[in-house]
């Protein structure tokens, strides 16, 4: 299946997808220093982002969110990827500052249509989205 | 992009490497929301103590100075926590000095604060003001109708870089209509303290998806300062709300129909007493009530703020620590009144640095085998941030109980009745 989305940041990237039907942070969600879901009573809680293809609403939280992305990222504890309904400035400084391939807006509801697990595979500069069912 | 000549010349390269990559950076994230042009700014505010120092060398490349006037967000203050026996602030002081030299060397000037108005600084309805700090750009939108979009701290500094800023976001009128509305229902605010204020508005920035602009509407009409700010800033903690419409106090919102643009909100957010327990208790993350560390003044604190904690710490000594942030000149100002001295001789510190993410006495980075395993606070922001960033147990509660927790080691906060 292949899901037409925007660029947000350009690049290509793959791995498992992880889904979180809500907004995320870099700064006070991810801890840089594992690249798991840190913030207590999260959904996710405990959750690795490292290498994963992210799949999620948009964007929230501090402005810091980009200078914690640059941390997670020198860490090699971001995601491969990430996929977002839409985007917002923060989190899109965030992504083109780290270099870490993004696009939001896409043409179906990721939410539903990508699960966690299944194999994912964004390429940002073209705008796609390719997803292997697991 | 539409680029003027100026422009054209920044871009590639004529200006120097550090405009270059920041000419860049903004033209980027301005095409990624297909963004017209640049606007020059009124002002900027960075951050340079949050800024990695890599991507601040990367900027400040060939920089010597800006014709615009550039502030900062609260700096780190390693020569500080050193003096007062924090294990591993010596390993900060390095990176801190080379930037912080290199920001003086700019004739940048040395604000430190998230709360830049307290000091005369602030825009005026209508300016274009790039800046760092989502607590800061909500409350320059919402409370002084400036012009400000959403936007990170690394974006910040190529704007400050720059003097320029792409047209996005809420710096078009168009965008800045609340689609949002949030209606009160049986709240008596009348005996609400700033904690109630913050406990609002975490609870509503975690109901509005993305960073719209949203309208408060049933709140007392020129609501106080110290009131306003805490709604409208612990909104983009929980969410990403930059402009919030305090109708009444917001300069564009005196009314809700100017707040919405003559329109109906796209979503009606109920608030009642069933959301204002469920936000007051999802901010307390503790498990035994030993309390080592009550942190005020997220955002900076206001020069009444400190007046009321010192009239409640006079004469008390405090079992735990103590952190106030606070800009230099509030800090002077309350050294003026005495309230400084009454406060430090109970045993708290006043610092230009964040009280919440980059608090020295939790982060375990800062204050090593000395660090606070539980803090007390009145600010929705700081708990949040204390939490997550810090991993400690977090208490949430008003001033006096705060204050309380200081002076005897424990909590005794309690819910709200929200009558």
């Amino acid at each position: 299946m292949v899901i037409k989305a925007h660029k947000v940041s350009a690049g290509k990237g793959e791995g498992e997808a992880v889904v979180y039907d809500g907004p995320f942070a870099f700064l006070g969600d991810l801890s840089p220093a594992t690249g798991k879901i840190c913030l207590p009573r999260h959904k996710l809680e405990g959750e690795s982002l490292v290498n994963k293809v992210f799949v999620f609403t948009t964007g929230k939280g501090s402005s810091g969110c980009d200078f914690a992305a640059w941390t997670a990222k020198k860490n090699g504890n971001v995601p491969a990827a990430m996929i977002c309904i839409e985007s917002e400035p923060v989190l899109a400084g965030a992504v083109i500052a780290t270099g870490i391939p993004t696009v939001d807006r896409p043409e179906k509801n990721v939410l539903e249509l990508i699960r966690t697990g299944d194999y994912v595979t964004v390429d940002a500069t073209a705008g796609t989205i390719e997803v292997l069912r697991k | 992009m539409i680029l003027t000549d100026e422009e054209k010349k920044m871009q590639t390269g004529e200006c120097g490497q550090g405009i270059r990559r920041a000419m860049e950076f903004l033209i980027k994230l301005g095409e990624s929301f297909d963004a017209e042009k640049l606007v020059p700014v009124s002002y900027a505010h960075v951050a340079y103590d949050f800024c990695p120092e890599e991507f601040w060398n990367l900027m400040t490349e060939d920089v010597n100075s800006t014709p615009h006037r550039v502030t900062t967000h609260p700096a780190y203050s390693p020569e500080i926590w050193e003096a007062w026996g924090l294990p591993l602030a010596d390993s900060w002081m390095g990176e801190h000095e080379r930037k912080l030299n290199k920001y003086k060397e700019l004739g940048w000037l040395r604000t430190e604060t998230c709360a830049e108005y307290l000091l005369g600084i602030f825009p005026r309805k209508g300016d274009i003001v790039p800046m760092g700090g989502s607590c800061m750009q909500v409350a320059n939108n919402s409370l002084f109708g400036a012009r400000v979009d959403r936007m990170g701290i690394l974006v910040s500094l190529a704007a400050a870089v720059c003097g320029r800023t792409p047209l996005m976001g809420l710096l078009l009128p168009e965008n800045r209509y609340a689609s949002h509305l949030v209606e009160l229902e049986n709240l008596d605010v009348s005996d609400w303290t700033m904690s109630h204020f913050h406990c609002l508005g975490y609870y509503i920035g975690d109901q509005v998806p993305g960073f719209k602009p949203v309208a408060v509407n049933g709140l007392p009409a020129n609501l106080p300062f110290d009131f306003a700010r805490a709604l409208v800033i612990s909104m983009p903690t929980s969410g990403a709300i930059t402009l919030a419409h305090v109708v009444g106090t917001t300069p564009e919102a005196p009314s809700l129909d100017a707040a919405l643009g003559g329109k109906k909100a796209s979503h009606v957010i109920k608030v009642g007493k069933k959301e204002m327990k469920e936000t007051w208790e999802r901010l307390n993350v503790w498990t035994d009530d030993t309390v080592e560390h009550v942190a005020f003044g997220c955002p900076h604190a206001t020069i009444d703020e400190i007046g009321r904690i010192a009239t409640l710490a006079e004469g008390k000594t405090f079992k735990t620590s103590m952190l106030i942030g606070a800009s230099a000149p509030v800090e002077a100002l309350a050294r003026r009144q005495g309230w400084a001295e009454i406060i430090e001789r109970a045993g708290g510190h006043f610092l230009p640095a964040c009280p919440s993410i980059a608090n020295p006495f939790t982060r375990p980075d800062i204050s090593g085998e000395k660090q606070a395993k539980s803090a007390a606070t009145n600010s929705a922001r700081s708990a949040h941030y204390i939490a997550s960033v810090s991993g400690v147990n977090v208490f949430f509660g008003t001033e006096e109980e705060c204050v309380n927790a200081a002076i005897t080691g424990k909590w005794k906060g309690e819910m709200p009745k929200w009558s």
